[in-house]
């Protein structure tokens, strides 16, 4: 597959899923290392280089579910390729930061994704939209069984997976949703219910790093623990806690619409209005107002879009939409341009309201 | 209003944080609540390394407690396998291969109980290397199961899970 096509093409996890409502989509990763190769942070370039085309050769060979996976080298690609790979979560931040040979494996539809020599030789992930934790999990797990089959991997029996930092070892699962939270943002109770989590064994980080409660009202929940535990545990605390948080962003939008129905409407529309009007639009802006549209959307209150929320807001994100335009452009330039793709999305292709009646 | 910090542009962001039961608002301008750091839920990636670094840093301190200084560096284990130190990992807040958990065992062992609670791996074997590992995790399991059988006197389900103990037994015998 060409490298333009794989980057552009539509990630599951962004697409519209009928148990979308709250959990945007759902995220399992597994940390895994080769036997005797010491881990990449300390690998000479040498031998990082030998170990990646290890690896790589090794996935290029393997047929998942039907798909081959393309392996994309970093140094290939440009910064703004690598902004791309980071905003669709393909790749993380420290994959770019990180020295020695390194890169990443995706299928077409980014369903599946496996990190080469970040802090471990392999990361696999598995990224869906949705509440679907057990199949991002399956999908993950048949991966790793797959590596396993033809690579030796670090393992031990007290330990269990051998991994870089301490924090992984074990499953080295991290196992995570990314909840839409905006009814518990504006009833302040949000600090509340998410500060509970770290005593329940969980973390909670903003969407991009930069989520400062005030944009786009997305959290991700994620479990610490990686020894001690099965996966099965794992996920069935994380399924747990991630169905209370629900019922309460649920509950909160309910007070809201009883409450303050017409505060409300009158927010939800004036995003909608904002978005399909403004000619200058900041990443952060344009969050936080797609938040609320969203929202309008999942209460009935707005009509739906065509494009859904995740894909709006990862488009607009600098690196995506620099990509999409095919030219580097300057924050202003990008405040500009974002609005006009926003303003394309929303304006022209606004459908009826579909939704059934809940 | 003004933002409560720079108060200079109108404050449109209204941020809570709770600390210890203790509920701030602050109203700031949308540049300031930007840059409102110790304000985020995020966690900088930064700071990720130093926090392993003082977990490390911890358990250094605490095994050194009560002895003389630190060991020339000249004379600090390093792992066999890849040749780095326990003070090399401290600074890295990473270990250096698979075999450094073996080497550095006793030290690594209260940091794992800090971060994991304790406890043993208790999830996935990998199936070609665990082969023999699963075997012998089942064989614990049906035991378990047959003393839980033999207490509710159900003596025919035991009879059955016995025999398929003595099944598995033989067939690991047999592949030795």
């Amino acid at each position: 597959m060409q490298r333009k096509e794989l980057l552009l093409g539509q990630s599951e996890w962004l697409k519209e899923s009928s148990n979308s409502v709250v959990v945007l989509s759902s995220r399992v990763r597994l940390a895994r290392n080769l036997e005797s190769i010491p881990f990449p942070h300390v690998l000479t370039p040498e031998k990082s280089h030998e170990i990646e085309e290890k690896i790589a050769e090794t996935i290029k060979n393997i047929t998942f579910e039907g798909e081959q996976l393309t392996y994309l080298s970093l140094p290939d690609l440009s910064p703004i390729e690598q902004q791309v790979l980071i905003e669709k979560h393909l790749i993380s931040p420290g994959l770019v930061q990180s020295k020695g040979s390194r890169g990443v494996a995706l299928t077409g539809n980014h369903r599946i994704s496996v990190m080469v020599n970040e802090e471990d030789h392999i990361r696999i992930q598995s990224l869906l939209p949705g509440n679907q934790l057990r199949e991002c999990y399956r999908l993950a797990n048949l991966m790793d069984d797959y590596l396993e089959e033809r690579l030796d991997i670090a393992y031990q029996e007290a330990q269990g997976y051998l991994t870089a930092c301490p924090t992984n070892v074990g499953t080295g699962m991290r196992a995570s949703v990314m909840v839409h939270l905006p009814g518990l943002v504006m009833t302040k109770q949000v600090q509340q219910i998410l500060g509970s989590l770290s005593s329940l064994g969980l973390a909670v980080r903003g969407l991009y790093g930069e989520g400062s409660q005030a944009f786009g009202h997305l959290f991700q929940v994620s479990n610490q623990i990686t020894l001690g535990q099965s996966e099965e545990d794992i996920l069935t605390h994380l399924e747990a806690v991630t169905g209370q948080i629900v019922e309460h962003e649920l509950h909160a939008r309910d007070a809201l619409k009883s409450g303050a129905k017409s505060v409300l409407e009158d927010q939800v529309w004036r995003a909608r209005g904002t978005l399909q009007n403004a000619r200058l639009l900041s990443s952060e802006d344009a969050m936080h107002l797609l938040s609320l549209d969203r929202m309008g959307v999942d209460m009935g209150l707005l009509p739906r879009t065509e494009k859904s929320f995740q894909t709006l807001l990862v488009d607009s994100l600098p690196g995506n939409l620099q990509y999409i335009l095919n030219q580097e452009l300057d924050p202003a330039q990008r405040d500009e341009e974002r609005a006009r793709i926003i303003r394309g999305a929303l304006s022209d292709h606004t459908l009826t309201d579909k939704k059934e009646s809940e | 209003m003004l933002c409560q910090k720079c108060q200079q542009r109108e404050a449109n962001v209204q941020i809570t944080k709770t600390i210890n039961g203790k509920t701030q608002n602050l109203y700031l301008c949308e540049y300031c609540a930007h840059h409102a750091q110790g304000l985020n839920f995020v966690i900088n990636p930064g700071i990720v390394p130093d926090f392993l670094q003082a977990l490390f840093g911890l358990t250094t301190s605490a095994q050194n407690q009560g002895q003389d200084q630190a060991l020339n560096p000249t004379q600090e284990k390093v792992c066999p396998q890849c040749g780095i130190s326990f003070s090399q990992i401290t600074q890295a807040g990473k270990l250096g291969c698979s075999v450094c958990y073996q080497t550095f065992s006793d030290q690594l062992e209260p940091l794992l109980r800090r971060i994991h609670g304790g406890g043993q791996h208790a999830g996935k074997i990998p199936a070609r290397r665990g082969k023999m590992l699963r075997e012998k995790v089942q064989i614990t399991k049906l035991k378990e199961r047959l003393q839980q059988l033999v207490q509710k006197e159900d003596f025919e389900g035991a009879v059955l899970v016995r025999d398929e103990i003595k099944r598995l037994e033989q067939a690991k015998g047999g592949e030795e």
